[in-house]
């Protein structure tokens, strides 16, 4: 079996993963991996073998994400009814728990670019530095980012009934 | 306080390094014993690898999912694109191994920079090479207890209801012997296994449970040179993990639990993996040597992969 076949497959779950995580909605998730995957391919010139693929992957992902929030913000907000109905109808199932709904809140009201570090190192676990070329930043700014995303979560759990992310086991 | 002066002042960096298991083991010494000290930087430590734990909880759920047709078609074109050595038809589109894929997501997420670090490995030292291969390792054996143990469906291949047959089949997919230790004297009893891939090669991960249901695995793999090691230690996010070599085999053994409660449980891993298998018939005169044929190609209803992903569509 090849490697390489086996970790892209991997890389592109890892993207799928934190695409879900990033846009909250299936479909737009799939989406955005979708416009990633797009330029990949046509930059697959660009890849260097050997060198770092899950990062070059990723930093295409999040450069068109960037892309995706400045043309939006630019158009004038139009709402496809479609894509609010899925929205409303589609709470994820695990959300039942409340602490799941709680961290979910918690994540959901980061600033995107505390979210972004937050998810992108521990969820994906990703390197400090990774994260930092990634998103074109200083590692000190990525650390910051990291902590004040961690305590923010941190304190919407503890004042939202406090002990549920105490684990009792 | 100045019990940690001597290692140097941990700063905040170091406690998310810490936690996020990118943190090198002298400096992992340091914060371990800063947190034995502070229980409020303990309390914060515990609470990211808790949050972190929920934010797998949350969006794993993806690697179960197909990927959408289009993605698909992206995938493999890109991996014709940028695998100029690799122009094999598309195993990979076939859903066992796609399967795979995923669990080694879980696994190669963490492992993290390894795999782009080929060059550093080859010049390093055989010792050290050992010693990375066996982090590596370690992190596998992580990710995997972390990935099956996320949802009941996905937690073993195939049963202990029958040891023999559990043993026999993954000591054939590892092509050595493997079994899974008795640990009834520390509480925790044998519900099956799995093989898994490996960077060594084919794996192999044993479950257990207590009688709470908390769950711990002990993940086998076969290093190419099995010098012998001591218990190393890892903790990523919530899972701890002791890991070690013995024999031709490397372990690890996993579970959501303090270092002190892990470590009970690893000794009496270790003290029977030492003992050898409970073998009737042959005499255990020859460790080394694989069990003759006694088992058949593979136990009645068992998928190669996962039996769970039968339930699926394909």
């Amino acid at each position: 079996m090849s490697k390489f076949g086996v970790d892209l497959e991997v890389h592109i779950a890892s993207l799928r993963r934190y695409a879900r995580a990033l846009m909250r909605n299936s479909a737009d998730a799939e989406d955005l991996v979708q416009e990633a995957l797009t330029r990949a391919v046509a930059r697959a010139d660009s890849f260097q073998a050997g060198t770092n693929l899950r990062a070059w992957l990723f930093t295409i992902l999040h450069n068109v994400h960037v892309n995706q929030v400045r043309s939006k913000a630019a158009r004038p907000q139009e709402v496809d009814v479609d894509d609010v109905e899925s929205k409303l109808v589609s709470p994820p199932r695990q959300e039942e728990r409340v602490e799941l709904r709680e961290m979910m809140r918690a994540v959901d009201e980061l600033p995107e670019e505390q979210r972004k570090v937050l998810l992108l190192v521990a969820l994906e676990g990703l390197k400090y530095d990774e994260v930092a070329d990634m998103l074109g930043v200083p590692i000190g700014t990525v650390m910051s980012r990291l902590s004040r995303a961690r305590e923010a979560v941190r304190a919407k759990l503890a004042n939202e009934g406090g002990v549920t992310l105490r684990r009792v086991k | 306080m100045n019990a940690h002066q001597g290692l140097g002042r941990v700063t905040e960096d170091e406690l998310h390094a810490y936690v996020d298991g990118q943190l090198d083991g002298n400096r992992r010494l340091a914060v371990e014993r800063w947190l034995a000290e502070d229980p409020e930087a303990a309390r914060r430590a515990e609470d990211y690898r808790a949050q972190a734990m929920l934010l797998h909880e949350m969006f794993d759920t993806v690697l179960r999912e197909p990927p959408s047709d289009r993605v698909q078609e992206l995938s493999d074109r890109l991996k014709g694109r940028v695998a100029f050595n690799d122009n094999r038809p598309a195993w990979h589109a076939r859903p066992l191994v796609r399967f795979a894929a995923a669990v080694m997501l879980v696994v190669a997420g963490a492992a993290g920079g390894w795999m782009g670090r080929g060059a550093d490995q080859q010049a390093a030292a055989p010792v050290a090479q050992q010693r990375q291969t066996l982090a590596t390792f370690a992190q596998e054996a992580t990710q995997a207890h972390r990935f099956y143990t996320s949802d009941e469906r996905f937690q073993v291949e195939l049963g202990a209801d029958n040891q023999d047959e559990l043993n026999g089949w993954l000591s054939k997919r590892m092509g050595r012997d493997v079994f899974g230790p008795d640990l009834g004297r520390v509480g925790y009893r044998l519900i099956g296994g799995r093989s898994l891939p490996t960077d060594l090669g084919a794996g192999a991960q044993y479950m257990y449970a207590n009688d709470g249901n908390k769950r711990i695995t002990l993940f086998v793999g076969a290093p190419q040179s099995g010098n012998q090691s001591n218990f190393s230690f890892t903790q990523n996010g919530d899972v701890a993990t002791f890991y070690w070599v013995e024999g031709p085999l490397a372990y690890a053994l996993a579970g959501r639990l303090s270092k002190e409660e892990l470590l009970e449980i690893a000794k009496a891993v270790y003290q029977d993996v030492k003992a050898g298998p409970p073998r009737r018939e042959a005499p255990p005169e020859q460790p080394q040597q694989q069990q003759p044929q006694q088992q058949q190609e593979q136990p009645a209803g068992v998928q190669p992969i996962s039996d769970t992903h039968k339930a699926k569509e394909s």
